[in-house]
């Protein structure tokens, strides 16, 4: 190594093209993996739509969306029976799948993804709560697995703060929430009549299918509201990401925007359990898949929605059809997401910079 | 462009019940590199925290251009002070560009994407650093010396008139210490940047800075240009280290040669004989 202010072999015209081609490079990476992405997401949309008990072809299913073909059987079959649990797949997987990174990018910490910290464990607290003792159904137990989501959000900012948050406190206290609020969801259930046992686990593994029309377009509408945030606050989020005294010095409001992602990521997440239950593992993948798709440390929020929205189109068409009998979401998601946090486990500690 | 001043005036910071810096007033002088020495614990970082505004003032304020700083918009006073802080987090994975490219960000607005401006001062903070040749390295990959002088490359991206650094120099062996203050002298110099550096080794701080502030207990012990102000004395005071200075025979600047508490038990004069023979 040399002494002294070594001088680059690069003439400054030079860097300057080199600084402009790379970050052209990084900008056609991620154009061509997000339109992937949602290429992708567009055809298990279309395949949602198409396959069942009768199969539609996929230019019927293209007719009927778009009001263009007069076809009475496709009409009912994609609008009426299918179209609702696609559309809750697609936004419950997009939600989730935005508030993975959200959470982990914040906290520095690949574990960090809020059905890890808690904020899933609160809402199925409070929903098993209502079907196991007030004998709710529908539209109540979403109500309350909402409000056990803040909650249980509130309460882990509370107890990790001390003169600000950092992450590993957020992390370490989530998962001792999350962990309380799992038991004391066991100890429901095992308080609990078989029947209402049996409906109370059917929503905690969660499934797109058990969504109501109400709970979807309260999904809807929040994800409308949320995803422009969400674009926006992702500049200030890859700056928070250095730490908060750096991002400070960059010009942030570190508590403001800490605590306006916290909000987001929530309501993300809260809303997304109320419609379709507890749907393990999607927020905790989509981002590391973004990541290694266009590049680490590269952002893509967006592109990670999107990947969330695959993953919960994918697995709701597995577990509906490839399975011997129909299954919840949740079970495929967990299948494929289990061995994948161990793996993340395995590796981030091999690196030395995980939580 | 006007250059901007930055001062404290009955400057008080602290960490709850516990007063760090006590009612302390201090200019930085424009154009030159200020050091900021002082035993542990003598509230020179947390100094260093308040003029970035890192932390509130109890009383007192810090003042930018005579308007104290919580009046100033997060947004403006980033683009006139940059700062280092001691422990930066770099994200896993991410490439040198990318990072330098995060100093940008109190030059774009929200809706204002990336400009060729933008690269410009990313590659002249890349090469002002010699990181060019790295730029798509991932940062993980860097040896210390070379993460440390991406650090700076990042606030020099920032393109601020005054520069903020927290004991940088913490963690790197000398020659890159040395490498790391050749390279601030070298944008003061050229660049014209105020700085501001807390720096543990006094020896190097009297040979860079230019203006010297010594601190003890959250006051000002001593202020000035090191070779006005150093003696056995000021040492003795701040540090509480029997020492001689002497002439450095590199630079003039004092150099501070400590007398170890063995050899003085056993009464041997030091200067007398600075060798046994």
């Amino acid at each position: 190594m040399s002494l002294g202010l070594a001088p680059s072999p690069a003439s400054l015209p030079d860097t300057i093209a080199a600084a402009r081609a790379g970050r052209h490079r990084r900008t056609r990476r991620r154009l061509v993996v997000t339109s992937s992405v949602g290429a992708l997401v567009l055809m298990l949309f279309v395949l949602t739509l198409a396959i069942g008990s009768t199969t539609i072809a996929p230019w019927r299913v293209a007719g009927s969306l778009l009001g263009i073909t007069d076809d009475p059987l496709a009409d009912f079959v994609v609008r009426e029976l299918r179209l609702p649990i696609a559309v809750t797949a697609l936004a419950v997987g997009m939600a989730l799948g935005l508030a993975g990174p959200l959470f982990q990018r914040m906290l520095a910490n690949p574990l960090a993804s809020p059905d890890f910290v808690g904020v899933s464990s609160g809402a199925s607290l409070f929903a098993a709560t209502a079907i196991v003792i007030v004998h709710a159904s529908g539209l109540a137990v979403s109500g309350a697995a909402l409000v056990g989501a803040g909650l249980s959000a509130l309460l882990i900012y509370l107890l990790a703060w001390r003169d600000g948050i950092t992450g590993f406190r957020f992390v370490l206290i989530g998962i001792g929430v999350s962990e309380l609020m799992l038991s004391l969801v066991g100890y429901i259930l095992a308080r609990s009549s078989i029947f209402d046992a049996r409906a109370a686990m059917r929503w905690l593994i969660g499934s797109v299918g058990q969504a109501g029309a109400t709970e979807r377009h309260a999904l809807l509408a929040m994800l409308v509201v949320t995803l422009p945030l969400v674009l926006l606050l992702e500049r200030a989020l890859r700056t928070l990401e250095l730490g908060d005294d750096l991002a400070s010095g960059l010009g942030i409001r570190v508590e403001a925007v800490r605590l306006l992602l916290v909000v987001l990521g929530v309501v993300l997440v809260g809303f997304a359990t109320a419609a379709a239950g507890p749907i393990a593992f999607v927020a905790l993948m989509a981002g590391p898949i973004a990541a290694r798709l266009i590049g680490p440390a590269t952002g893509g929020i967006l592109t990670a929605g999107l990947i969330g929205a695959a993953i919960v189109l994918a697995a709701n068409l597995v577990a509906e059809h490839l399975m011997p009998t129909p299954l919840p979401t949740g079970v495929v998601t967990g299948l494929v997401g289990a061995p994948y946090l161990v793996w993340l486990l395995v590796t981030t500690n091999r690196g030395g910079t995980g939580g | 462009m006007s250059r901007h001043d930055l001062r404290a005036e009955a400057l008080s910071l602290g960490y709850g019940e516990r007063t760090v810096v006590d009612a302390l007033d201090v200019a930085i002088p424009d154009g030159l590199i200020t050091a900021v020495v002082g035993a542990n614990a003598s509230g020179k970082s947390t100094l260093l925290r308040g003029l970035a505004r890192l932390l509130r003032p109890e009383s007192g304020q810090v003042l930018l251009d005579g308007a104290p700083l919580e009046r100033w918009r997060n947004v403006e006073v980033a683009k006139v002070i940059g700062l280092l802080p001691q422990t930066p987090v770099a994200p896993d994975g991410i490439t040198v560009a990318d990072l330098v490219g995060r100093g940008r960000y109190p030059h774009q607005g929200w809706f204002r994407r990336w400009t060729s401006t933008d690269d410009e001062a990313v590659a002249a903070a890349l090469h002002a650093t010699g990181s060019a040749d790295l730029a798509d390295r991932a940062v993980g990959s860097l040896s210390g010396g070379q993460r440390q002088r991406v650090w700076v490359a990042m606030v020099l991206a920032q393109e601020t008139e005054l520069l903020l650094l927290d004991e940088p120099t913490t963690y790197l062996d000398l020659s890159h210490q040395v490498e790391l203050l050749d390279l601030l002298a070298d944008l003061n110099e050229t660049r014209d940047t105020t700085i501001v550096i807390v720096l543990h080794d006094l020896n190097l701080a009297f040979r860079y800075a230019h203006h010297l502030v010594a601190m003890k207990a959250g006051r000002i012990v001593a202020e000035g240009a090191p070779a006005d102000l150093v003696d056995a004395a000021l040492v003795a005071d701040v540090f509480g280290l029997e020492s001689t200075v002497v002439t450095c025979p590199v630079s003039g600047a004092p150099m501070v040669v400590p007398i170890a508490g063995q050899r003085r038990r056993r009464g041997q004069d030091l200067i007398a004989t600075p060798r046994r023979q």
